[in-house]
């Protein structure tokens, strides 16, 4: 911490806007998830954000088990790495089966309900997700492992980078990438698309609309887990009402971006990242919510659809 | 072994507790064109839907190539596979993506990639416009191009049957001259087609057979150019 005294104003700025792209890559991994099942069948899944919650508090469990089980020495390179493999990869699949099964269960059989109806039971879900995270962890904010050095990689530049970081973008873009790169170019991924856009013409295609929903949930879900994973290393602390205001912000993010726009979730999570950040640093902490949603109205007011909302209205 | 493609019987379908199709039975037999006229509500998209799987059927039978559609449960995805694929009401073109991706989706249920894009290069063959725009998203055709690109979007599963619903829905007379054409061409290919019109004088003149449905019922059925000399016909649907 004493190092940021020291450090210049560019060198200041420089570090809360990483910060921001840091939290805002968060955002958008999250925000994927919401963008992309509205997408589909315009629902606004609310519990979205819990389940984020419920898996970092998975990886909090594999982390203890890991640690009881498997090696008893925390501070060996090869432990952690091992750890940090299968927190990145069982965390996903728990919250993309999870995601999955609580559309199957419970959205799916009001699929032809009125929209209200399936948000409010979403809203519900959140609730008990919650629940779950009370009853799994207490309602105190709870340590998460450090697993990964401080280490400042940067030392002239003053601005700190350290591993973490490091992380959190070796992590989020690829994730993103690979998402975009599955979207545009797969055969799933085009009936992705094509489901969103028209799921009357994707059915008479022989798209199984079901599958595709499915497959949305089970994407939504894996890169929400991957994103509390990467939360909880980043953060070091993850409590049960964690998911709310992050799911708060990557929803925000989503509408920001354009609902239903993949792309315009990454833009949406970033700008609303670094708004946050640089709003604490130079407006102060109290202003920075109020400084986000401010620009969250002004960019509805001009651009109703998001920043990268869909401009082609469907000809009749 | 008859010679029907498709044999519906006795079929009934709805929405909510209102049936919209009561009782009705028609065929189609291999190579023929058939229309189907009747005034708006009279449950003609609702027959298509039903045929295609997206609209539960209530009762009766749907019997293509000789498997009851209705009794097997088969969903909307397998029906395309069977051979019987859509162009629908309001073309329902997926507006953002291109023209190329369109013609792929048509596709979706078949795995031979040469087959596949030799079909695409048939489409472009047929419509020369959509090679001209295939980079181009779907939403940004003219009507009469999304017409033209939601049937050869049907065409590329290689369906026995085509369902044509009202192909020729607020284009000009030149380019629905020109559809109707192409409906020609494709059967004398040896696809079978099922064509459902407001136009009643243009789809009676390329079918070979004609049914009028009023209210979900056939009230008459006959050779087509029995039906266009009818007068009842004449005075209710030719508008004389």
């Amino acid at each position: 911490m004493l190092e940021l005294f020291a450090q210049s104003e560019t060198a200041q700025f420089g570090q809360f806007l990483l910060l921001g792209l840091v939290l805002g890559s968060l955002y958008a991994l999250i925000a994927l998830g919401y963008t992309m099942v509205y997408g589909i069948i315009e629902l606004i899944n609310f519990a979205h954000g819990d389940l984020f919650m419920l898996g970092s508090f998975l990886a909090l469990q594999l982390s203890a088990w890991w640690l009881r089980y498997v090696v008893g020495d925390a501070n060996s390179a090869g432990a952690v790495i091992g750890l940090l493999f299968v927190m990145l990869l069982v965390t996903p699949l728990a919250c993309a089966a999870l995601n999955v099964a609580t559309d199957r269960v419970i959205y799916k059989p009001l699929r032809s309900s009125p929209k209200l109806t399936v948000i409010v039971s979403a809203i519900g879900v959140s609730f008990i997700f919650m629940n779950v995270g009370l009853f799994w962890m207490g309602a105190t904010p709870v340590k998460f492992p450090d697993l990964i050095p401080d280490t400042n990689l940067t030392p002239d530049t003053g601005v700190v980078v350290t591993w973490k970081d490091v992380m959190v973008i070796g992590v989020t873009i690829p994730a993103m990438i690979a998402l975009t790169l599955f979207v545009k170019f797969t055969s799933l991924g085009k009936a992705m698309r094509a489901t969103a856009q028209n799921p009357t013409a994707a059915q008479l295609m022989g798209i199984n609309v079901d599958r595709v929903i499915a497959v949305t949930f089970a994407i939504g879900g894996a890169l929400a887990g991957v994103a509390s994973v990467v939360y909880g290393l980043y953060i070091k602390a993850v409590e049960y009402q964690m998911g709310f205001q992050n799911g708060l912000y990557a929803f925000t993010a989503a509408v920001l971006g354009g609902i239903g726009n993949i792309p315009g979730a990454v833009l949406g999570g970033l700008v609303i990242g670094v708004v946050g950040e640089l709003g604490k640093a130079y407006v102060g902490a109290k202003w920075s919510e109020a400084l986000i949603f401010g620009i969250l109205i002004l960019v509805l007011l001009f651009r109703p659809t998001g920043l990268l909302g869909a401009r082609i209205r469907e000809k009749v | 072994m008859s010679s029907a493609l498709l044999e519906v019987t006795d079929l009934e379908a709805g929405y909510g507790p209102i049936n919209v199709l009561h009782k009705l039975s028609l065929r189609v037999d291999r190579g023929e064109i058939v229309a189907m006229i009747g005034a708006n509500g009279a449950g003609k998209t609702t027959t298509l839907m039903c045929l295609s799987g997206v609209v539960r059927a209530r009762a009766g039978k749907i019997a293509f190539e000789g498997r009851d559609l209705v009794a097997d449960r088969v969903p909307a995805h397998d029906i395309v596979k069977l051979g019987l694929a859509q162009s629908p009401e309001g073309r329902k073109i997926f507006s953002r993506l291109t023209v190329l991706e369109n013609l792929e989706m048509g596709a979706f249920t078949r795995s031979d990639k040469d087959g596949v894009k030799a079909d695409i290069e048939k489409a472009f063959v047929m419509f020369p416009i959509l090679r001209e725009r295939q980079h181009q998203a779907g939403g940004l055709l003219s009507g009469g191009q999304q017409q033209m690109l939601a049937i050869a979007r049907a065409l590329m599963a290689r369906p026995k049957l085509l369902l044509l619903d009202e192909p020729s829905l607020g284009l000009a007379p030149q380019i629905v001259v020109q559809i109707f054409d192409v409906i020609k061409e494709l059967n004398k290919a040896g696809v079978s087609v099922l064509l459902v019109e407001q136009n009643a004088r243009m789809a009676l003149k390329v079918a070979h057979r004609g049914y009028v449905l009023e209210t979900g019922r056939i009230t008459f059925t006959d050779k087509a150019d029995v039906l266009l000399n009818d007068p009842r016909i004449r005075a209710a649907y030719l508008g004389e």
